[in-house]
């Protein structure tokens, strides 16, 4: 509250305790205080003056008109009736609560239903593997083969083609690759080809732990 | 406090009491001795009768049903305008807080035996109130309409004393810059000076 440098503190005072000695409020000494200041501060008395004006206007009747009686027949009809006036709207909001929540829950059950079926369904062999896990073991029939490092990409394809076999695995740290006949192939007869080949260092069956 | 808020605050606890009791006729007694108050209170929220009418039995309802629990912390005065307050503020914000503007009907609520000064008092005040906002319109007549202290006033609007005298500040310099001064004088203070 910011009053101007013109205002002395006697008129602040006596702002601040106009309201009280309007409303009877104030001690006996406020009053008089409050009197013997508007008699020499021409400002404050316009100003008390104008408060006196509030205050009258202020306790005039509303005017707006409203019947008492009505009202409380209204307000004793209400207290005979609390639960058709109060619990309806109760009732109604917690039966909408109550049905959002049932769809929520049955929403879940069938997602996770849903999910539960498509889980059973893939037979509970992941479609990934991953790093950390064993290698698959190798089926019967696999060989490990060790190409040279110079073999040409299209050698070893053409190689791979003619004798029917098809990379498994690999290359592992020393470069081995697991090899699969994609046909009937003999896997004897594959072994024999790739140990003649030039060019393949290593060719050798996987042994299959029983 | 006089010896008559002391009395009547008396006679208000012995209501509340029987109120607590189921005494009906408790409850129209004191409905009928605020019913004045309140509804010049709450018409200075909403100019709309059925809105008043509404917020007087919302209050009144509280009242029936948390009689027993008044403490006694304040007067019983005070706890029926802090409640009268928050359920006008309520319906403010269900129904707007727009007031209705005067119609022809207007003139019908006007009671008949008001004067031509009491009708010049009202428009005089009617143009000032408009400048206020609802809070310094509900101090405003906390203090100058219904007589409480700040103290009072603080409990009603559930806010600290400072808040009040603030709101009463502002309320108080507002008023005196848009107001007519007396005797048609044109307002010769500025915003800030007391």
């Amino acid at each position: 509250m910011t009053f101007p440098k013109h205002s002395g503190r006697d008129c602040v005072r006596a702002w601040d305790t106009m309201p009280w000695v309007l409303q009877d409020s104030a001690t006996p000494e406020q009053g008089a205080w409050l009197e013997g200041h508007l008699a020499q501060c021409e400002s404050c008395r316009t100003e008390f003056a104008q408060q006196s004006r509030l205050r009258q206007a202020m306790s005039l009747p509303t005017d707006i008109s409203l019947d008492a009686n009505v009202g409380l027949r209204r307000l004793l009809g209400r207290l005979d009736t609390p639960d058709a006036q109060e619990a309806p709207y109760r009732s109604r909001s917690r039966s909408w609560l109550s049905r959002a929540l049932v769809a929520v829950v049955l929403i879940q059950a069938l997602s996770i239903g849903a999910l539960g079926v498509k889980l059973w369904s893939t037979g509970g062999n992941p479609a990934y593997r991953t790093l950390s896990q064993e290698p698959v073991p190798a089926a019967t029939g696999t060989i490990r083969v060790v190409p040279d490092a110079a073999m040409t990409l299209a050698d070893w394809n053409a190689l791979l083609h003619t004798l029917h076999l098809q990379v498994v695995g690999g290359p592992n740290d020393v470069g081995a690759y697991t090899v699969a006949p994609t046909s009937s192939t003999s896997t004897t007869h594959a072994l024999q080809q790739l140990r003649a080949t030039r060019g393949i260092r290593l060719a050798e069956p996987v042994a299959v732990t029983p | 406090m006089n010896d008559d808020d002391i009395d009547a605050d008396v006679t208000d606890r012995m209501l509340l009491q029987r109120m607590s009791t189921g005494d009906r006729a408790a409850l129209s007694v004191l409905y009928r001795s605020y019913h004045g108050r309140l509804c010049r209170f709450l018409s200075r929220l909403t100019r709309r009768p059925d809105v008043i009418e509404e917020v007087i039995n919302d209050c009144f309802w509280v009242a029936w049903q948390k009689a027993g629990s008044f403490h006694g912390d304040s007067r019983v005065s005070t706890w029926l305008m802090g409640i009268a307050y928050r359920c006008g503020l309520k319906a403010l914000r269900q129904h707007g807080d727009e007031p209705v503007e005067d119609d022809p009907q207007s003139e019908q609520r006007t009671p008949e035996h008001d004067l031509d000064e009491d009708r010049e008092l009202r428009d005089w005040l009617s143009k000032g109130l408009d400048h206020l906002s609802v809070d310094q319109r509900v101090v405003i007549e906390l203090v100058y309409g219904v007589g409480h202290t700040l103290d009072d006033v603080a409990v009603i609007m559930q806010c600290p004393v400072g808040t009040v005298k603030a709101r009463l500040f502002h309320a108080r310099v507002k008023l005196r810059n848009v107001l007519p001064a007396l005797a048609g004088d044109s307002p010769k203070h500025k915003e800030g000076a007391p």
